[in-house]
């Protein structure tokens, strides 16, 4: 079909119109197919240029490094002289391969430990590689300065407080995130030490990163997380402490959790009756029983999850009350389980119960006792 | 008669010329969104979570009928998951084969008593079992009466749900190991329990109450696939291959489309519309509080999902729907005209439906962008669009008829229909590739994008009849009742035959 332009300046605003959104959706598409394609090929020149380097890496750290004898010596890491001379290959000039080289060292140092992963560590200084990072650091782009920030703790390099404290109040979530990681392995004396300066608020995501890496880092000093407990005006950051205190059973934290029995937030609340369950603190049952009215569902049914942990059998009437009594379903299947959990001290109501209950109780009670049901 | 021509005509250039510029805007709206999400999902070690005490628990909720032939391997393969807190609870609904008998006898099943507590309705639970192999303690297996629906059954695993998150699938879907440290990281993602404080002192307890005046997020999705002609090894996809035979090769195309960009792009804006059925994970709390799905519906996916969102609106309470963009589950696509065509006849009738029961909500602004976005764009350029469609292929046929046509004007106009849509389905395969190469070979993604060029003269017609089916099935009130799919199951190793 002929068409020249006075055809074009000739007809209507809907044709003119649709012929202008052709041409942009052919070049569009033209541009679609070649992105497509160049995206392929350099992910494949990206992977071929990798899959060469990759073994030659291995290579010279195997040799060199992890199975050198000359190095597997009684004196300090940092003083061993390293053949660095054999890893200044032309390749290692150009930035990818460097990063590869990086990476991979990571890789290794996370998995092996003692003398070798000091090795590493000293092989990555002693070829300036953390020139490397540190340049990142200072980029204005936050991903950039993440993977400075993983690089620099995989390798165990102090930064500055200076410099890695503000960046753990950052408004942007995965650079404060990187970078109370970071602190926590990084930092010698205080590691919990942003937690005073946070206001930002500790992510649930954030919460789970950050409970690995402090229970499973090496020669962390755990402070006592009552203070935080006690003065933080971060709720995210309290409730976080609550749950450390259950994890290294920290019975000096627990007037600190008592007296969070007090706060308006019942969110928080619940979180502290949770801890003192789980820590199966006896003293502080009778509270619990006297403020139990008074709390809205979610604070009563961890009241009765932490009557059933606790165990003292001293309140076994209380949870047959309820148990008996309480139209909720959630209620009375706390409080089964929990008289269950009781059960050295119960086991005559527990017969009275399931002789007597109602069809649906019995039910409940049954479900409480079967060992095959968890929850 | 000229007045009325030009009226109509001018009409359906600006609503073609909209919608076609919705979907422009999705497209970048979900670049935006897939370039985000992996720049941040970069950095994530989703290991982290793996050994976890404090993740949050989930229970997949996994309906079945009669799926005899492959429910060992499904269940096993969901049991497997990677991830630190979960249950799986298979419902059999009512199955007539030996789909319940190859459980119990598989995973050493025994009846317990149950405390199932029904919150939502649904047909009666005749039995729960437990398996007696800790191996399989997460295993949850519940017997009930045939209700006709998926949805039904999804309500009944709601209702023995033990965890706050349930991720509702279908038990022939083959989803990826880390599915569910995936899916749980957006709601993870936001700022739970900041509260607000209302009102004075409460006189019978003395505190001030407090509400949430967070986002809470209360569904997430992902991207969804067909597994026909990948192959597949004990439940996992060992080679992923674009379907071979051309029905299929369209629906993955549309899959595409459909996900990668369109429900990307309403996430970037909070507009979600639905969570598929095959994959959706659901703040349990909430779907319950919205009265779980409707066993009646036909979209039931997309009515649970709206009835959520009024619920939170109407409590004053931020919510928010997150996708991903990265494959997590597989599924078999229709792989014949027969029962490709129920499938689609039912989604019609499903969204005629939906516009008909939440039609309050559509246009009001007490709901924000869901009566203001989400359901009017539904009701216009999806539930209306076939309609207008046909009306105008009638339009173009009385014209040549009447040899009033403009062919000049009428192929260029076809042409910017063709050539945009043509345009979108590559934009979205693009983008796809962005987000994940799933595809080998540089030519099976170019022979999945060419389909586009196929699309508006052989499968755009079928998608356009079965809706416009499916709306005439919902006025007269047709009777459809769903049932198995009749999936030929994933091979060992070879190409799943399609």
């Amino acid at each position: 079909m002929e068409y020249n332009l006075y055809d074009f300046r000739g007809s209507s605003l809907n044709i003119q119109i649709a012929i202008i959104f052709i041409i942009i959706a052919v070049s569009f598409t033209v541009l679609a197919y070649l992105s497509i394609l160049t995206g392929r090929y350099k992910a494949y020149q990206r992977e071929k240029k990798l899959a060469s380097l990759h073994p030659v890496i291995d290579n010279l750290l195997m040799e060199h490094i992890l199975l050198n004898d000359e190095l597997a010596s009684d004196i300090p890491a940092e003083q061993v002289a390293l053949p660095i001379e054999v890893f200044r290959l032309p390749v290692f000039e150009h930035r990818w391969a460097r990063q590869a080289l990086i990476d991979r060292l990571i890789d290794y140092r996370n998995n092996v430990r003692g003398a070798m992963g000091e090795q590493l560590r000293n092989l990555y200084i002693q070829l300036e590689l953390d020139k490397d990072s540190l340049k990142k650091m200072k980029s204005s782009k936050w991903d950039k300065k993440v993977q400075a920030l993983a690089e620099l703790s995989n390798m165990n390099m102090s930064i500055a407080d200076v410099t890695i404290l503000p960046l753990t109040n950052s408004s942007n979530r995965e650079l404060r995130a990187a970078a109370r990681h970071a602190y926590i392995k990084l930092s010698k004396n205080e590691p919990f030490k942003f937690f005073e300066v946070v206001t930002e608020p500790l992510l649930m995501w954030d919460q789970v990163e950050l409970f690995k890496i402090i229970s499973t880092t090496e020669h962390i000093a755990i402070p006592n997380f009552a203070q935080w407990i006690t003065y933080s005006s971060n709720k995210s950051i309290v409730s976080f402490c609550l749950k450390l205190v259950v994890h290294y059973n920290q019975i000096s934290a627990v007037p600190a959790v008592v007296k969070l029995l007090d706060t308006k937030d019942h969110y928080l609340r619940a979180d502290a009756i949770n801890c003192l369950g789980k820590l199966k603190m006896e003293s502080v049952e009778d509270k619990l029983l006297q403020m139990y009215d008074s709390q809205p569902l979610n604070c009563q049914l961890e009241i009765l999850k932490a009557l059933g942990r606790i165990s003292s059998g001293r309140h076994v009437d209380f949870l047959r009350q309820e148990f008996l009594h309480a139209t909720d379903f959630d209620v009375r299947k706390h409080a089964a389980k929990s008289i269950i959990n009781n059960k050295w001290a119960a086991k005559g109501i527990i017969e009275e119960l399931v002789e007597t209950a109602t069809a649906e109780n019995k039910l409940i009670l049954k479900h409480s006792m079967n060992p095959l049901i968890k929850y | 008669m000229q007045l009325f021509r030009n009226v109509f005509e001018s009409f359906v250039f600006i609503y073609g010329s909209t919608m076609l510029f919705m979907y422009a805007l999705l497209a970048i709206l979900s670049l935006r969104g897939i370039i985000r999400f992996q720049r941040k999902n970069s950095y994530v070690d989703y290991n982290k979570m793996l050994q976890s005490p404090i993740a949050p628990g989930i229970s997949i909720i996994a309906p079945a009928f009669n799926e005899g032939v492959t429910i060992i391997q499904n269940v096993r393969s969901l049991l497997t998951l990677n991830y630190p807190r979960y249950e799986v609870i298979i419902v059999n609904d009512g199955s007539t084969d030996d789909t319940l008998e190859k459980l119990i006898k598989e995973f050493q099943l025994q009846v317990v008593d149950f405390a199932y507590n029904e919150r939502i309705k649904s047909q009666p639970v005749k039995r729960l079992f437990k398996s007696s192999n800790s191996a399989y303690e997460k295993l949850v297996v519940i017997d009930k009466v045939n209700g006709k629906s998926k949805a039904d059954a999804s309500n009944a695993g709601i209702n023995a749900a033990a965890y706050d998150y349930f991720l509702c699938t279908d038990v022939d879907c083959i989803i990826e190991k880390d599915t569910l440290l995936r899916m749980i990281k957006p709601f993870m993602d936001e700022e739970h329990n900041k509260i607000k404080e209302i009102g004075e002192p409460c006189p019978e307890c003395g505190y001030i109450h407090v509400v949430e005046d967070s986002i809470r997020v209360i569904a997430t999705g992902a991207t969804l696939r067909l597994a026909n002609s990948c192959e597949v090894d004990e439940g996992v996809i060992t080679r992923v291959r674009p379907p071979e035979k051309w029905l299929p090769r369209f629906q993955e195309m549309e899959y595409l489309r459909a996900y990668v960009l369109g429900k990307m792009g309403w996430s970037v804006i909070n507009c979600v519309p639905n969570v598929s059925g095959g994959l959706g994970l659901f703040d349990k709390e909430i779907a319950i509080k919205a009265g779980g799905y409707d066993s009646k519906s036909f979209a039931e996916d997309m009515d649970i999902v709206t009835r959520m969102c009024t619920y939170m609106i109407d409590n004053k309470l931020k919510y928010a729907i997150r996708y991903i963009p990265t494959t997590q589950c597989w599924t078999e696509g229709p792989p014949t005209m027969k029962v490709f065509s129920r499938q689609r006849t039912r989604w019609g009738r499903g969204l005629a439906e939906i516009i008909t029961i939440h039609r309050k909500v559509i246009f009001n602004p007490h709901y924000k962008r869901l009566g203001m976005i989400v359901l009017p764009y539904n009701l216009l350029f999806e539930f209306l669009a076939p309609i207008i469609e046909i009306t105008g292929v009638f339009y173009y046929i009385y014209q040549i008829v009447t040899g009033s046509i403009n062919w000049h004007n009428a192929l260029i106009l076809l042409a910017f229909v063709y050539f945009y849509s043509v345009m979108i389905t590559t934009l979205a395969i693009l983008w796809d590739q962005i987000t994940y190469k799933h595809y080998k070979t540089w030519e099976e993604v170019i022979g999945l994008a060419l389909m586009a060029f196929l699309e508006p003269f052989v499968y755009h017609p079928m998608i356009v009849f079965f809706a416009l089916r499916g709306y005439f099935h919902f006025i007269t009130g047709r009777k459809h009742s769903w049932g198995n799919m009749q999936r030929q199951g994933f091979g060992q190793r070879k190409p799943a035959n399609t």
